[in-house]
């Protein structure tokens, strides 16, 4: 299935939390500085509602996204409030993907962890909450991944400061 | 001062003890068997048969530090591995030498701006005897390295105090 049919069919079992499609679209040669959008078409989702969603996209007979691919955060800039979740699904039976993005508030970014519906998003939360600072409430092991223990802040997100000095080791 | 020289039997020679244990130590430096990203790769290729580390005495890689008189930092050094670091560097047993080997151990290399984990040169966790530059190094590169440092230990003095230059 392509993109279409894929979202044709979410909105046709209602997909629980599904809010829209994105399609690149060309830039308009009228309006100036309009880069248009490219990159893959991708639907928006409610965060708090992601995982009732997931389980209908690997559960529906059409679907069957058997793989979790991919699950990332963006801070797309300083001055914005939101944070991206990016979530990449494939299906290996009829070889179709799915990119959905979900939408956070960056003052207290919570959502409810993936890990039920796909066990492969253990590391990926774990990358996003030491970066991005996201709670994903219910994670079976929410420890840092790749920072240690105790670090502070959240080195992804724009508004990061640098650390001056981390166990006695300067970083200036 | 007497001369020592003939006063023995054949196959006798003399020295000095200084040349003797200088001569012993730059003769044998194995390194540690550590490296930490794309440099120990070219470290491994000076270390196989094409380059061949071991024409300096160096090629015995230690699989444990208590067994290591050099240590080869190849590669980027960040926060959580600084501390283990210098954990290995204080089991080597002494005289240890360090070689930052390439940008990143030398002074934080393309992670020195953005690098919010990157310690900015091994050299603020453990003291470094020879810096080498590159990104990675040339095989050449290190075996200069290793030559420098031989020549470090070469000029290093245990009984005799160093001589003074002005």
């Amino acid at each position: 299935m392509d993109f279409q049919a894929i979202h044709d069919r979410l909105r046709a079992v209602a997909a629980p939390g599904l809010v829209g499609a994105d399609l690149p679209r060309k830039p308009d040669p009228k309006v100036k500085k309009d880069k248009g959008r490219a990159g893959d078409p991708f639907v928006i989702v409610e965060a708090q509602r992601l995982v009732e969603f997931l389980e209908v996209c690997r559960d529906d007979d059409r679907l069957k996204f058997e793989q979790l691919v991919d699950l990332s955060a963006t801070d797309p800039a300083k001055d914005d409030a939101q944070l991206w979740i990016n979530v990449q699904l494939l299906s290996l039976k009829f070889r179709h993907r799915l990119s959905i993005k979900c939408l956070l508030p960056k003052a207290a970014p919570s959502m409810p962890s993936t890990v039920p519906v796909y066990r492969a998003s253990q590391w990926h939360e774990r990358e996003c909450a030491e970066m991005f600072g996201i709670t994903f409430v219910g994670h079976p092991d929410p420890r840092n991944i790749l920072l240690p223990d105790d670090w502070v802040g959240s080195p992804l997100r724009k508004d990061y400061e640098f650390p001056k000095e981390y166990h006695g080791i300067s970083c200036e | 001062m007497l001369s020592l020289e003939n006063q023995f039997e054949e196959n006798v020679l003399t020295t000095k003890v200084d040349w003797l244990i200088n001569w012993a130590r730059l003769s044998s430096i194995w390194p540690m068997t550590f490296g930490l990203a794309c440099c120990a790769i070219e470290m491994m290729a000076v270390g196989a048969a094409h380059h061949d580390l071991d024409r300096f005495g160096a090629g015995a890689f230690r699989a444990s530090p208590r067994q290591a008189d050099l240590m080869i930092v190849a590669g980027t050094v960040n926060f959580k591995m600084a501390e283990r670091v210098k954990r290995l560097y204080d089991q080597m047993p002494s005289p240890k030498y360090v070689i930052a080997m390439g940008a990143c151990a030398t002074g934080g290399g393309p992670y020195y701006k953005y690098g919010y984990t990157v310690v900015k040169g091994v050299d603020r966790v453990v003291p470094v005897d020879v810096y080498i530059a590159g990104c990675p190094p040339r095989p050449e590169a290190l075996l200069e390295g290793l030559m420098k440092l031989q020549e470090k230990i070469r000029n290093s003095s245990v009984i005799r105090k160093p001589a003074r230059t002005a």
